[in-house]
């Protein structure tokens, strides 16, 4: 009988010990000295891998190195796809998700995001000379896309006739639209950007068409947790105030910002 | 932490949709798949038992080689590789299919969900990789049969004047393919679950229409739970229907 109070006491104990241990993720990333980021590796331009020092780089990597140092920890980079972004950040697999991520609605009911940090829109991606010059054009013809992006549900909407095939990662996508498996290509601008570019003739494949939908790119953050995503916005803020936004920006996209826009700033 | 469970979410609208599509093209992958492979199978099997050393090498290099690479491999092989393999007009006429059939469930009438099945190359692709690599495990176990029968059986056949196919087909194979179902059950349940490899090259089976539904309405437990007892409902009467067939078709117990 006395054991048995003994061992019921320290499971109780655990238990409460287990329940107070839920302090905020600013805590957390500064006890643990790293802040895990879920990247993609693959999208060019925001997150792919050096050719010639096998690194992870990217826009989307110079944010997350920007904001761990303002926290004054290491970063730790973990792969993501469209389709398994949003459960890793949800299971706190990752810290903070910047993956080419467009903010919706019917994603903040799992997650929350940051200000946004890119503005795109979806276009599609066709060969020279097809003949495609717009979502219209799409119109019983196979258009490849990704699982699990707001690309493939945006391009249904745009044109029902067109078959829509989704892959798991963009690369796969592009080689379908060169064995001529698919006509087209949808996604956000700055990823058919990558793809065009990093391909071995790129004068063979032209962005066609108009915007189908806007794509802003937010960061994703855990749930309810409102002291880090204040946080982000803040050290998104201080970015652009300091001029990195733009130097990275430049970096990458290789053209200066569009004029006027700007991302949303406030008053410290 | 804690999760609602949403099951009315999951069984209405747009996630019971897709699940019940996906349950029909899972069904006429693994049909159309289970068909081929144990045709091709026997007709692999066959070619290994011939006298002619040639195409008993051809068999023993087609089995070898699908039996020890990955099925994700050569799906890809398939889809992608194909590609370079395969002149350009067919090419296209391939890449461009895309043809709706009267589905198993035709007979409920128009407007039901699942009545047509979609044929595009994804489709055919996965069945051709699927009916290959299985079609390798089931010539060897079919050769493991074959050999289980006692040599005098192919002997009498020579003696009472049948060719080599016609002692197959009439003495050897019954025997040998009632010794063998159970390793075939397995293989078929097999081949049902490897159906969901398919989704990485587009085919909208099960699997797919699971994660889809875990990232457009963010109820994953529910969703994988529901593929998980689909599948585990198509294998329990797969390996019951043959079960039972081989019961009532079992004309002597051997030990």
């Amino acid at each position: 009988m006395k054991r048995l109070v003994i061992i019921l006491a320290l499971v109780l104990s655990f238990m409460f010990a287990a329940s107070i241990a839920s302090a905020g993720k600013i805590e957390d990333v500064k006890a643990k000295g790293v802040l895990t980021c879920g990247v993609k590796d693959s999208v060019n331009l925001f997150g792919f891998i050096d050719a010639d020092s096998k690194e992870l780089v990217g826009f989307d990597i110079d944010i997350c190195k920007y904001i761990a140092s303002k926290l004054g920890v290491k970063t730790e980079f973990k792969v993501v796809t469209s389709k398994n972004r949003i459960p890793m950040l949800v299971q706190g697999s990752v810290d903070m998700v910047a993956a080419t991520m467009t903010h919706k609605f019917s994603r903040d009911e799992q997650i929350d995001f940051s200000i946004t940090y890119f503005m795109d829109g979806q276009k599609i991606l066709v060969k020279k000379g097809s003949g495609i010059a717009s979502a219209a054009d799409l119109a019983n013809k196979k258009v490849g896309t990704v699982k699990g992006s707001t690309s493939e549900k945006n391009i249904k909407n745009a044109q029902p006739k067109a078959h829509v095939i989704s892959y798991d990662e963009y690369p796969q996508a592009f080689m379908a639209l060169k064995q001529g498996k698919v006509k087209a290509v949808t996604t956000d601008s700055g990823i058919l950007a990558g793809l065009k570019a990093g391909d071995d003739n790129p004068d063979k494949w032209e962005i066609a068409g108009e915007f189908i939908a806007s794509e802003p790119y937010g960061l994703g953050l855990p749930q309810n947790d409102s002291a880090f995503r204040d946080f982000v916005n803040k050290c998104l803020n201080e970015m652009w105030l300091d001029g990195t936004y733009q130097k990275l920006f430049k970096k990458w996209m290789g053209y200066d910002l569009p004029e006027g826009w700007t991302i949303e700033l406030w008053p410290m | 932490m804690e999760y609602n469970f949403q099951w009315a979410k999951m069984f209405s609208g747009e996630p019971a949709q897709w699940m019940w599509e996906g349950f029909n093209t899972t069904l006429q992958i693994s049909a159309i798949a289970l068909v081929g492979a144990m045709l091709l199978g026997i007709f692999i099997c066959l070619m290994r038992m011939t006298p002619f050393k040639p195409l008993q090498w051809f068999a023993l290099a087609y089995t070898e080689f699908f039996r020890n690479t990955p099925l994700l491999v050569q799906i890809f092989f398939w889809y992608n590789a194909s590609h370079f393999v395969i002149p350009e007009g067919i090419n296209e006429w391939m890449n461009d299919l895309y043809y709706w059939f009267p589905g198993p469930f035709a007979a409920f009438g128009h407007d039901f969900v699942g009545e047509w099945v979609l044929f595009n190359v994804e489709l055919i692709t996965g069945v051709i990789a699927l009916t290959v690599y299985t079609s390798a495990f089931i010539a060897e176990e079919i050769r493991a049969g074959i050999f289980s029968i006692p040599k005098n059986q192919l002997e009498a056949s020579r003696a009472v004047g049948l060719s080599f196919l016609q002692g197959y087909r009439y003495v050897i194979l019954p025997q040998a393919l009632r010794i063998v179902i159970p390793p075939l059950i397995s293989q078929a349940l097999n081949l049902i679950k490897n159906s969901s490899l398919c989704m990485v090259i587009g085919v909208t089976e099960m699997m797919f229409q699971a994660t889809q539904i875990e990232s457009y309405h963010a109820i994953p437990f529910e969703a994988f739970s529901v593929a998980l007892m689909i599948y585990l409902a198509i294998s329990l009467v797969v390996s019951f229907c043959i079960t039972m067939y081989n019961k009532h078709f079992m004309i002597q117990v051997m030990y």
